[in-house]
């Protein structure tokens, strides 16, 4: 039996998860990480990606995973995240038009820097979801 | 005379009860909107908790000052974030706020980011620089306006326009007791001489990957994170403010109402007995 740590997930909708694990991966500004029991004290990031949490029964559970950071401090790992979708809540109709809606925007060359920054956003934020959802094309 | 009295006793009633009325409508209103705004504070909570927590463990155990986010102030500039209510009658809800910010304030040299439009007023009227009014509806701040908020304080902490951010809110501790209390936002060290501990030691932390980077990225979500609780947790409490204070209104004009029913029938029973004695000594002096 692995090892095991305490994970506690929240993001601005609630706590998201709080109890044991033996694995969380997820993807950071750097690159994807993945963090084990006895990690030492560490601090990073979280980028745009899927995150998958190993639980303690050796199962898997997949979210959607974007922004804000992951800490672990004395085996207690704590991951504050800006969005936080679980993969069976993903709204794949929503992220769908979401991305549809972002790529007509982009196609407007006249876009001015700002309004194209926030559109790929979205598009980003839309094809994790759908990534996270198996749906993509 | 007594009739006069009868009919001013009677237009004081009606006017305690049409006030009885909109205090009645309107503590109803705040109720119902009160069990929402409850549960987006209750959502929020351990994300406000948590992130707090791990905030102040980095800020005690970081010993590393690349970012600017973390180096202890610059300048001895505050700004400070004022979050009350975009209307009166909630009680003490505004007015314990801003004495509140009297108090924190008192020989700083700040400049406020009002957020509702009481708080806008107050501070305009007192001639306190104000570093922006675009966000003077509470009620209609979204994710997206906390985002841009977060950017805004950022960017102005980085050009070193102030070297300390504080936040003031009312916290909601149950429907009776609200307080209004303030939490630090930048620099990061300024969490540690919130609760200080003596005994917790510096833990080595490795950030990757670097701790520039990191803080860079994680300060304005944590900022947005921050404030969109801390709204919501606000707005809850400006909710059950004037949910109490309507209805201690409502009460206080039913208890004005009875007192003035008293008084009328004190009044109308006076002028029948008057009326009756009047003619009973007519038909006595009548009678002899």
């Amino acid at each position: 039996m692995a090892a095991t740590f305490h994970l506690q997930v929240v993001s601005m909708d609630g706590l998201e998860y709080d109890g044991t694990v033996q694995r969380i991966t997820l993807r950071s500004i750097d690159g994807d990480v993945a963090i084990l029991a006895r990690h030492m004290n560490y601090c990073t990031a979280i980028g745009m990606g899927t995150a998958k949490v190993i639980l303690e029964d050796g199962s898997e559970r997949s979210a959607a995973c974007i922004g804000g950071m992951l800490s672990m401090m004395n085996d207690e790992c704590r991951v504050i995240s800006t969005t936080w979708e679980w993969k069976e809540d993903i709204d794949v109709e929503r992220a769908q038009s979401a991305k549809a809606r972002a790529e007509e925007r982009l196609k407007d060359q006249q876009l001015d820097k700002e309004a194209r920054v926030r559109a790929e956003a979205k598009l980003y934020r839309a094809l994790v979801r759908l990534g996270t959802a198996g749906k993509q094309q | 005379m007594a009739a006069a009295n009868m009919k001013a006793v009677k237009l004081r009633i009606k006017s305690v009860q049409n006030t009885m009325q909109i205090t009645k409508a309107m503590q109803l209103v705040a109720a119902s909107k009160l069990r929402k705004a409850r549960d987006r504070a209750q959502q929020s909570e351990p994300y406000y908790k948590i992130l707090k927590n791990t905030l102040t463990d980095i800020a005690s155990g970081n010993n590393d000052f690349t970012s600017p986010y973390t180096k202890s102030g610059s300048n001895d500039k505050w700004l400070y974030v004022v979050i009350a209510g975009d209307r009166g009658l909630a009680g003490g809800y505004n007015a314990n706020l801003f004495r509140y910010m009297e108090k924190e304030t008192e020989g700083k040299d700040y400049t406020v980011l009002p957020i509702g439009n009481k708080s806008v007023d107050y501070f305009a009227h007192r001639n306190v620089p104000i570093l922006t009014r675009e966000f003077a509806e509470v009620g209609k701040v979204t994710i997206s306006d906390c985002f841009e908020i977060a950017k805004l304080i950022c960017e102005d902490y980085r050009n070193g326009e102030f070297g300390h951010v504080t936040m003031c809110f009312t916290n909601f501790i149950s429907m009776l007791s609200q307080v209004p209390s303030g939490t630090a936002m930048l620099p990061l060290s300024d969490f540690v001489k919130e609760d200080v501990d003596p005994k917790a030691n510096k833990n080595l932390i490795l950030y990757e990957p670097d701790s520039e980077s990191v803080f860079n990225a994680i300060v304005p979500e944590y900022l947005a994170g921050l404030l969109y609780s801390t709204i919501n947790v606000s707005v809850a409490s400006e909710l059950a403010a004037r949910s109490n204070a309507m209805k201690a209104a409502t009460d206080n004009a039913e208890d004005m109402i009875s007192t003035l029913s008293l008084n009328y029938n004190r009044a109308r029973q006076a002028s029948i007995t008057q009326e009756i004695t009047e003619i009973v000594g007519g038909a006595e002096t009548n009678d002899a």
